[in-house]
């Protein structure tokens, strides 16, 4: 076990484990945050997503050992942000959200996209999503969340 | 447990490969899936394991006046937004996983995972690209083509580390990357294509043609292509039948749960039809 | 003025689930938690001669059959009971479950499960269709591996075929598909207070409670069941949940600590049930003018190595096998066939996609041989108000396809583009057509189920909505709540209907066959209207509510004749596609869709559904091969069993038409299985259209349209 020091949704921490340990499960099990999700483990579905230095990645593929001294976002520190609460409630007007296992995945590649690109297009949409798989809504109402967040978050993004 | 390293210089990254044979991860997306194990415990991993992604040695895009240098950390997002490197390879690896896979993936992992079916192989393949090893004895440069020697194979010393992956700065007046992937995004390759050609007043000063996913490595005929380069477009025209068989020959595809044999070749050489036919029409 | 049911609200559940507060079965706490996985056994069919395991350190348990306890069976209860907890003596599928380690640390687990070693004696096995008719594994269900053997008859098919000048043969088949949930399968289970509790994602809390409570040897009181949030189900969820409660709920009696059992996600692609596979042989009589006097089907579905739920697919197959058309002589021969696959079961659709499948393509190859075009062929025999179905019963609906067709056309320019695409130009449309009988087969309802539901009021004037269908993606506890705040005319903030819990909530019945808004929603109708008028009687008001059959519905069950359905949904959609002449990719450029769902609760929420069960049809028809080879699903990670992404395919155009059902709330039908039908052979009658060539199988896959354009 090594102590391994980063940035947790804006707040230094710590936390001791074995180097190859997944990021997902050091946020789920040892620290609670669950709204990152485990869909698949091998990097195809995006439930697991982060943000890690600003960047979108799948939590399921990071070693622990390769977060020290970064910073990492998870929904829980963005929901309460002008940007967390402008996608989600965009998601809830559009039908965005069904089962909902794959939405906060798609919150957060949504955040991603609209951080550096805050007016995409149809097609840009669709590739900032599509690294995160959803089975229940075929997309569309998806797509036109993240639509209307752009629209209604003139400034925040 | 696994026992895990997080050198802070590229020097000590090299006494740990070298002492502890620890293999390198960079961005992990191979390994930290081949390895995977079941949720809530670790990876699977047969040897000790050390991080090299955040090696500020290596994390670098590189210009050049003759190459481009693509440090081994170097993401694949970096090496799709950096508007240096050549065009073929940024759509090759835009055309890989989805965004926040390329932000973890590096282009040195997927050569060093030389698996048939890496999407930048062929293209690397096709442009003469070059790989940097280095060991605490120095550094040494091969061509891709020797690197690669079969599925998982490479010419990879246990005291060697990557440190980058050297691309010629040339132009091309046709270029051609298709990869026929098993859906439209974040796919794998069932294979692909690539086309590079230098076409000056009517004659092929240069040719390339690589194949992904189509055999135990990415197949490549520099004897062939020579066989091309010179001819005039008329020529081509003549002789493309009795070159062609050489492809038929060298594309020896099979089946698996992705793909079969049988699509895998006769797509591959429809491809190969149609670039070479883009060739004679433009001119 | 008042509010049309239709207009879209939020979701009630959307807030939390958007902002990842929502808790899924693998997202809760428990104290002293334990980690159950099961072992399996890896053959297809053999006699387990010794099972070895190691040494177990404190606190392990490899539990088996021999834990099961006193006079409790080693049977699950499900509609049949032949599926064991634990491999009996023959093993008769690949992955069956042999018992199940349970303890502390997962990677201990993983290491004594290394450990476990299992001799068996190899058997002969059969894996299609055909190998289970021909006994080639011997007898594993009855004289002749049948599970279900069926004919309908309607009119005089022998008399049909006397008349015909022509008689066209062929065969269809249909592939396996995985329903790929987002959120693997997963339940916990521990005992409190004298009861056997599991807390489950599923379908039915009621059937899990069913089916271990033999196993437990234990009155069904003893078993209480929570249902989790669902992160999808369709189908998957229904009947799997009690294979893997089965042996949690024997490990929880002998360990009695809270134990979780979720499957990962390649545990889930290659160990739970998928849709069944399905082939149908034609012999379409036609006369002179090419119209259709008798029609001959012979439909198989490989229904694996266990019952489970096959016939009541099987029976879903056939009676979907005329599409929307009525055909005056029809014979259809039915069979659920055992194998030794992995049992196969339910998934949204039931064996209508499989069976509207083989008819629409059936249905456009007689047009196309007769070089007449699929959408003017099909139209003559459309089904009307007052026609006789394949049972023999009678179509009550006012069918309104062609309207539906129309706006479809409209919508997509269709006529303008099938006059520019030639067939086999690269480019086609494709159009199906397709029902959905919406519920319980026949009188399912009334004989097995039985809905009860109750409503309460509290002092505070908040009302309780108590049943056991449970919000899996699909909205009801948003249209629930809905419904009944249009009838009780408060705002829908006061209702709330919880995840059931089956020792608080009354059985309304399965989260299954689209029955739950039109069933039970009509259910929650009428017991907010005696709400409403007994609302002052007191300060708390009880209402409960059952289930009220339909009059002039008949049917009856042993002969399976007369109203298999008391109504239908129906659909048609449109696909446009261009197909890639050098490596058969296939591009879809459109897609348009009209559905009659009778009346829509939330068109939000109905375009949702449309919207996903279209894609999800779409990936059934072209993307998702599931080849099952030695026993083994070959596709068993994300990266190769192959669903869509946002980028496969193009948004959709979603309409809508109203056709009020007097036995739904607000005149809703049943839609989320309606809404999967017709997507796979729309996209492959379009394919067929742009290759100008015939394809006799799903999915449609590159490889199979390089195969197709090679033929000849
Ligand atoms: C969901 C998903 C989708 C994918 N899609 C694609 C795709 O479309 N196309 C494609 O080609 N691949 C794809 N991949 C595979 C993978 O992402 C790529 O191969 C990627 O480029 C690997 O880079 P990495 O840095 O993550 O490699 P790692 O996993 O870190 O390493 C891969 C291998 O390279 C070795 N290695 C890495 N860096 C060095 C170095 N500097 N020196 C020596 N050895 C080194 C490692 O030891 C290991 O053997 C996908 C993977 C996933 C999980
Ligand atoms: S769980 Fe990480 S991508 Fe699916
Ligand atoms: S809402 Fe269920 S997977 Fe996306």
């Amino acid at each position: 076990m090594t102590e391994i020091a980063f940035v947790l949704n804006n707040k230094k921490i710590s936390v001791e484990a074995e180097g190859a340990t997944r990021l997902l499960d050091i946020l789920r099990e040892d620290l609670g945050l669950t709204a990152v999700k485990e869909g698949c483990g091998e990097g195809e579905c995006g439930a697991c997503s982060v943000l890690k230095d600003g960047l979108l990645v799948n939590s399921c593929m990071v070693p622990i050992g390769t977060v020290a001294g970064c910073s990492i976002e998870t929904l829980e520190g963005l929901r309460n942000s002008d940007e967390g609460r402008c996608i989600i409630d965009a998601f809830a007007d559009s039908g965005a959200v069904q089962c909902g296992f794959c939405t906060p995945g798609m919150v957060m590649a949504s955040i991603a996209l609209l951080r550096v690109n805050a007016h995409p297009t149809i097609d840009e949409i669709k590739v900032g999503l599509s690294g995160n798989l959803c089975r229940c809504t075929g997309y569309d109402m998806i797509i036109k969340g993240v639509q209307l967040a752009s629209e209604r978050g003139e400034g925040i993004w | 447990m696994v026992k895990t390293f997080h050198p802070r210089t590229l020097e000590e990254a090299l006494k740990i490969r070298k002492d502890e044979k620890a293999i390198p991860l960079a961005g992990g997306t191979d390994l930290m899936v081949r390895f995977r194990s079941w949720a809530g415990t670790q990876p699977d991993f047969p040897w000790p394991v050390m991080f090299i992604n955040h090696l500020s040695e290596i994390r670098y895009i590189d210009i050049q006046p003759k190459e481009i240098r693509i440090g081994a950390g170097a993401t694949l997002s970096e090496v799709e937004q950096c508007s240096e490197v050549p065009k073929v390879l940024r759509t090759a690896v835009s055309q890989m996983a989805a965004p926040a896979l390329r932000n973890l993936g590096t282009v040195a992992g997927n050569i060093c995972n030389a698996s048939p079916a890496g999407d930048t192989i062929s293209v690397l393949y096709a442009l003469n690209a070059r790989v940097e090893l280095t060991s605490l004895h120095g550094a040494r440069q091969i061509s891709i083509m020797e690197f690669i020697s079969g599925p998982g194979r490479k010419d990879l010393g246990d005291d060697e580390i990557m440190t980058a992956v050297m691309i010629p700065i040339e132009s091309f007046t046709h270029t051609l990357y298709r990869k026929v992937g098993t859906r439209k995004a974040n796919a794998l390759s069932k294979l692909s294509f690539c086309g590079l050609a230098k076409i000056k007043a009517g004659r092929i000063d240069d040719i390339r043609l690589s194949f992904g996913a189509v055999g135990p490595t990415v197949v490549r005929s520099v004897e062939t292509e020579k066989k091309l380069i010179g001819l005039s477009i008329e020529k081509l025209k003549e002789l493309y039948s009795e070159i062609r068989p050489d492809y038929v020959a060298m594309v020896q595809p099979i089946d698996d749960q992705r793909s079969t044999a049988v699509y895998r070749k006769q797509v591959s050489l429809n491809l190969l039809d149609q670039y070479i036919e883009s060739l004679t029409m433009e001119s | 003025m008042k509010k049309r049911i239709s207009d879209s609200i939020r979701r009630v559940d959307a807030f939390d689930k958007a902002g990842g507060i929502t808790k899924y079965i693998s997202d809760m706490d428990f104290e002293d938690l334990q980690y159950g996985r099961l072992v399996r056994a890896l053959r297809s069919h053999a006699r387990i001669k010794s099972i070895k395991s190691p040494k177990l350190p404190d606190g392990y348990y490899f539990i088996t059959k021999d834990d099961i306890p006193t006079g409790g069976k080693n049977e699950i209860q499900q509609i049949s009971n032949d599926w064991p907890v634990f491999v009996k003596d023959e093993v008769l599928f690949y992955g069956e479950t042999v018992g199940m380690l349970v303890g502390p640390d997962r990677q201990k687990i993983l290491d004594l499960e290394d450990a476990i070693s299992i001799e068996y004696e190899e058997l002969e096995e059969a894996f299609s269709i055909d190998e289970g008719l021909a006994l080639k594994s011997g007898k594993i269900y009855g004289e002749d591996n049948c599970y279900g053997d069926y004919h309908l008859n309607k009119g005089d098919v022998k008399k049909g075929f006397a008349e015909a000048v022509t008689v066209f043969e062929e065969e269809i088949n249909t592939g396996y598909q995985e329903h790929v949930y987002m959120e693997p399968q997963g339940l916990v289970g521990y005992y409190e207070n004298g009861k056997y509790v599991i807390i489950a994602s599923s379908q039915c809390p009621f059937y899990i409670k069913k089916a271990i409570s033999p196993v437990l040897n234990t009155d069904q009181d003893n078993i209480v069941i929570k249902q989790a949030t669902t992160g999808g189900a369709f189908g998957g969820k229904e009947h799997f949940p009690d294979i893997i409660a089965a042996p949690l709920a024997v490990a929880v009696d002998v360990i009695r600590k809270p134990i979780q059992v979720v499957f990962d996600r390649k545990e889930d692609l290659s160990f739970t049930a998928k849709r069944h596979p399905s082939r149908g042989i034609f012999r379409t009589g036609l006369d002179a003018k090419g119209n259709i006097v008798a029609m001959d089907v012979d439909v198989t579905i490989n229904a694996g190595a266990y019952m489970s739920c096959s016939n009541i697919v099987l029976q879903r197959a056939i009676f979907s096998i005329n599409s929307v058309y009525d055909i005056a002589n029809v014979h259809v021969h039915g069979r659920s066939v055992a194998t030794n696959a992995f049992p196969s079961d339910a998934f949204r659709g039931f064996g209508a996609p499989q069976g509207l499948f083989l008819a629409e393509m059936h249905m456009s190859h007689i047009a196309r041989n007769l070089g007449i075009s699929p959408v003017e062929y099909k139209r003559r025999y459309f089904m009307k108000k007052g026609d006789t179905t394949i049972t023999n019963g009678i179509m009550h609906d006012e069918v309104k396809l062609e309207e539906m067709l129309e706006k479809v056309y409209a919508a997509g320019s269709i006529e303008e583009k099938l006059a520019e695409y030639t067939p086999g130009s690269g480019r086609g449309i494709g159009i199906s057509f397709y029902q959905h009988g919406a519920g319980f087969t026949g009188n399912g309802e009334q004989e097995i189920i039985k809905a009860k539901l109750k409503m309460l009021k509290h002092g505070d004037g908040n009302v309780e909505i108590l049943l056991s269908n449970v919000e899996m993606g699909q909205g009801l506890q948003t249209t629930f709540p809905k419904i009944a705040a249009q009838v009780l005319e408060i705002p829908i903030e006061m209702i709330s209907c919880d995840n059931p819990d089956t020792s608080k909530v009354p059985n309304s019945g399965p989260t299954v066959a689209s029955r739950s808004l039109m069933v039970v929603g009509k259910l929650v109708e009428r017991a907010s209207r005696e709400l409403k008028e007994r609302w002052d009687e007191d300060e708390e008001v009880e209402v409960l509510v059952n289930y009220i059959h339909p009059e002039g519905c008949e049917w009856d069950q042993a002969t399976l004749q007369g109203d298999a359905y008391p109504t239908y949904g129906w659909g048609v959609c449109a696909i446009e596609v261009e197909v890639d002449p050098a490596t058969a990719e296939v591009e879809t450029k459109g897609i348009w869709t009209a559905h009659d769902v009778g009346v829509a609760i939330d068109e939000m929420i109905v375009h949702g559904q449309v919207n996903g069960g279209v894609i999800q049809a779409l990936g059934y028809g072209s993307l998702e091969k599931l080849d099952y080879k030695d026993g083994k699903f070959q596709q068993n990670t994300l990266a190769d069993y192959i669903i869509p992404t946002s980028m496969d395919f193009p948004m959709m155009s979603s309409q809508l038409i109203e056709n009020p059902y007097e036995n739904g709330p607000f005149g809703a039908k049943g839609l989320g299985e309606l809404v999967f039908d017709g997507g796979a052979s729309a996209f492959a009658d379009a394919v067929e259209y742009a290759i100008g060539k015939k394809v006799y199988k799903i999915p449609v896959t590159p490889e199979y349209i390089m195969e197709v354009k090679n033929r000849d």
